[in-house]
């Protein structure tokens, strides 16, 4: 903190206080590369990969609208040019998603400097407009080049090659555990990323640059080019996820990796977490996940059957049963208008009003 | 040579129309600068209301326009006075964000309410057609177009010639200004949002004797909204008139060209294009 | 030596010509003062200066290089920094946080950086202050903050948009100081004030803008005895 409280020599105990939680971190590291282990439901291992993929595009957005302040509402671009291009070349190329996710992020990161350089000098809502522009011009040309992406059909995959390495079987692909891993990887990556541009010269100039544009030109640092290095890393690794949820899902479409729906969600895993910190992503993709399949499956509306609070047999209960698993988008966008009124901060903002009241400060 | 002009009437009949959503869309930015993502699912309420009116209460949808047109302003009064007037000083990403939730909200309770089946609304008329100098002209979109020719028409002299109107000009150049001069901003962002959904209303219910109805054709317009305004500049009355017109002609010409799957990228490539060369669009007037 | 030069700069807006034929030089080492009524295109100079907009006609000559055209960047880096009129601290960062932001312009060191930052904040007396958010000082300090961070960009030429605007004659003083301080350390400053006073306290020479054109230019007491800046300036004081 201040140059008086270097001098002094280290007392034991904030030694401890400051391994404390870098144990614990390393703890749950190692606790999530062993759960397959130990859990063997797929349920439980795909809601896991689901919240992983969600980490990656949250945390990705946020080094581009968290920090830098450039709210794209058009990553579904990245995510799609990176699931196309790896279930493209799978499908049609027969080459490994190892080596396509390669291609992916190279092909996002092309995007990128290109939208960049065209979008940038746009300032807040009008960027915001451009990049969902951009992003619906992919969708539509998705949906149009029929030859090359298959139109609206989209793109079925229906064998990865096993992945050999010195002429040992690693995997077939078949279960879900391989899935879980290199989403666990990839959701560490960005977090790592994350926490080491915020500690570098790029988190400090991006986060000049979100809080005001022109201070911080006159500062010295370039705009564009800063701006295009954050959203280079954020499309690179909204690839990445792109190219995971396609060779997982096994299939895609326009529908599905391309939509407005999907850049929203994108934005709302930051802002329910909290925007422009390390691990309000991690927390709005908790949050958000089992919210959605919650919704989906019916199990809120079993519950409250269950509990009592709704007679199965009454319009209420059958209406719910019907129709609730429909009901998630909706019940997305009260989410949306409830924490833009009064969350704006996201849970971690929310919290940390609490936690510094209680100071004192 | 005729195909041209064919399609030329028909972009700018439907443009008549585009314009009424840009105007709606404008008047909102205007006075509020608030970028309503929700715009084109209120033009989704108008369609539905026209068609239940039509089908309950066999109303024909351009005489049910009187009710939808005050029904749609009480709609976008209130949305303004108990939500957006709530984050008018927040950051524009939150409120473009605010507003595409409550965008999600409208389709999405339209959905569970009436399913996504399309419905389709037909009138006795609603595919004939006159002749004018051997040009088929659809009747449905001929009767829209007058319809829309005499809301505008309505809305100048409203905005030029009322007190109330010109408050709202006021407060669009201005909104300190305008309070310094007594004018009650609150009320005139109410109005204005409430003005900006009936006319989304309208355009709805005006063409939903020619377009599928259901719950999620809001977004299309809600984009198309965008282009008109950015087009014409944002605020800009006369701007968003013309941007209405000029969208429809683009999209109808380029769409007999180049093949309907690819109009809709005309017109967000266009959008690009000013929004790189000329934000402020042809009228506007420089912006936050 | 002059280590900026400004020839023949105008600067229009549609019809309107906020600068209009202004010409003067900067001798290096010296404080300047740049005076004139409100809207007498002080601010719009400033903004030419720096490459926030380019000159519509002129020249800005900066260590013998011609700055037309270059971004505010570059010349940041080329050593011209300026404050703001209306202060903008980078308000949800801490003040260290907003300091280091200037030193990154001169080393990609964050240890280093950081180092720095803590010296400006020495200088500037708000040390004490470093890891409270930007966004929590008093107007007072946020003045003080914004000149430890654009120090830290190590400046051959400094220019003051009204840095004591809305401050108390106490804080007011602070900057006088702070000002005579960085003359000692050879760095150039041209200063825009309102304060007679300090102008007269502080300026080696002074330029007196009126109208979008050059008024008058020379030592402090010519400026006051010229019955032109007279009328036109120091009649409408407040």
């Amino acid at each position: 903190m201040t140059t008086e409280a270097i001098s002094k020599p280290f007392p034991a105990r904030s030694v401890l206080a400051t391994l404390a939680p870098k144990v614990a971190i390393v703890l749950l590291i190692a606790a999530l590369f062993a759960v397959p282990r130990f859990v063997e439901s797929t349920y439980a291992l795909h809601m896991m990969i689901l919240i992983f993929i969600n980490i990656i595009v949250g945390s990705s957005w946020n080094i581009l609208g968290g920090y830098t302040g450039q709210y794209s509402v058009g990553h579904s671009a990245y995510f799609g040019v990176g699931a196309y291009t790896v279930m493209m070349l799978l499908q049609f190329r027969q080459i490994a998603p190892w080596w396509g996710i390669w291609a992916g992020s190279l092909a996002a990161l092309m995007v990128a400097v290109i939208i960049g350089s065209i979008c940038f000098r746009l300032r807040g809502p009008y960027f915001v407009l451009a990049s969902i522009a951009v992003a619906e011009i992919f969708r539509v040309t998705a949906l149009n080049l029929k030859n090359v992406t298959n139109g609206a059909e989209g793109i079925l995959v229906t064998e990865i090659p096993p992945l050999v390495i010195g002429g040992r079987v690693i995997t077939d692909w078949f279960s879900k555990v391989p899935f879980y891993y290199v989403g666990l990887v990839f959701a560490l990556l960005i977090v790592g990323v994350t926490w080491s541009v915020k500690k570098s010269k790029l988190g400090y100039y991006f986060q000049a640059i979100r809080e005001d544009q022109d201070a911080a030109h006159s500062l010295g640092i370039n705009l564009t080019f800063y701006k295009n290095v954050a959203l280079g890393i954020s499309a690179v690794f909204t690839a990445l996820a792109g190219g995971l949820y396609g060779t997982y899902v096994g299939f895609i479409d326009p529908s599905t990796v391309l939509p407005l729906d999907l850049s929203v969600q994108i934005v709302m895993i930051c802002i329910i977490g909290g925007i422009g910190t390390i691990s309000g992503p991690v927390i709005g993709a908790l949050v958000l996940v089992p919210l959605s399949e919650v919704l989906r499956s019916n199990m809120l509306t079993e519950w409250l059957i269950k509990a009592g609070v709704v007679n199965a047999e009454s319009p209420i209960g059958l209406f719910m049963k019907e129709h609730l698993s429909q009901a998630h988008m909706l019940i997305y966008g009260v989410l949306v208008v409830i924490v833009i009124l009064y969350m704006p901060r996201g849970i971690l903002g929310f919290v940390s009003r609490f936690t510094t009241r209680r100071a004192g400060a | 040579m005729e195909i041209f002009i064919q399609s030329l009437i028909s972009g700018i009949l439907i443009g008549g129309v585009y314009a009424l959503i840009g105007i709606g869309l404008t008047i909102i930015f205007g006075v509020m600068r608030v970028i309503n993502f929700a715009h084109g699912d209120l033009l989704m309420l108008g369609m539905y209301a026209t068609f239940y009116l039509f089908t309950a209460g066999k109303i024909d949808p351009f005489v049910s326009i009187l009710i939808t047109i005050p029904m749609m302003f009480l709609v976008g009064a209130l949305l303004q006075k108990y939500l957006i007037n709530r984050i008018l000083g927040a950051l524009p990403q939150n409120q473009i964000l605010l507003t595409i939730g409550l965008g999600l909200v409208m389709s999405n309770s339209i959905m569970l309410a009436f399913t996504s089946d399309y419905k389709i609304l037909t009138t006795t008329y609603s595919s004939s057609s006159f002749n004018v100098f051997g040009i088929s002209v659809s009747t449905p979109l001929a009767i829209s177009f007058s319809i829309t020719a005499a809301i505008t028409i309505a809305l100048y002299w409203f905005l030029l010639r009322t007190d109330t109107g010109q408050a709202i000009r006021a407060t669009a150049q201005d909104r300190e200004a305008a309070q310094l001069m007594g004018i009650n901003v609150k009320r005139m962002s109410i109005i204005a949002f409430g003005l900006g959904a009936a006319l989304a209303g309208t355009a709805g219910a005006l063409i939903s004797p020619t377009y599928y109805i259901f719950p999620q054709v809001g977004s299309t317009f809600t984009l198309k909204a965008f282009v008109i305004t950015v087009l014409g500049g944002m605020g800009s009355i006369v701007g968003a008139t013309l941007g209405g017109v000029l969208i429809g002609v683009a999209e109808s010409v380029g769409g007999v060209y180049l093949g309907s799957g690819w109009k809709e990228v005309i017109v967000f490539v266009l959008f690009l294009l000013v929004l790189l060369f000329k934000p402020s669009g042809l009228f506007g007037k420089s912006s936050a | 030596m002059a280590i900026l030069e400004i020839r023949h700069v105008s600067k229009f807006f549609g019809g309107l010509a906020a600068n209009s034929d202004v010409s003067f030089d900067v001798p290096e080492g010296r404080i300047m003062g740049l005076i004139g009524p409100n809207g007498a295109g002080k601010t719009t100079l400033f903004n030419c200066m720096t490459g926030y907009y380019p000159p519509s006609r002129g020249e800005v000559i900066f260590d013998g290089r011609r700055m037309n055209g270059l971004k505010p960047d570059r010349v940041c880096k080329l050593g011209m920094a300026r404050t703001w009129q209306k202060v903008r601290p980078l308000t949800n960062l801490p003040v260290l946080d907003n300091v280091m932001v200037g030193a990154l312009c001169r080393t990609s060191s964050i240890r280093r950086a950081r180092a720095m930052a803590h010296e400006q904040l020495r200088v500037v007396r708000l040390d004490h202050k470093a890891s409270l958010l930007a966004g929590a000082l008093p107007i007072g300090e946020r003045k003080r903050l914004e000149v430890a961070r654009v120090l830290a960009t190590q400046p051959k030429l400094l220019l003051f948009d009204e840095v004591m605007g809305g401050l108390n004659p106490a804080e007011s003083e602070e900057i006088i100081q702070l000002i005579l301080e960085i003359r000692r350390t050879g760095v150039t400053q041209v200063v825009i004030e309102h304060d007679m006073k300090s102008i007269m306290r502080l300026s080696d020479r002074i330029v007196v803008l009126s109208s979008g054109e050059k008024l008058a230019e020379g030592s402090p007491r010519e400026i006051v005895e010229n019955p032109e800046v007279i009328e036109a300036y120091l009649g409408a004081e407040q």
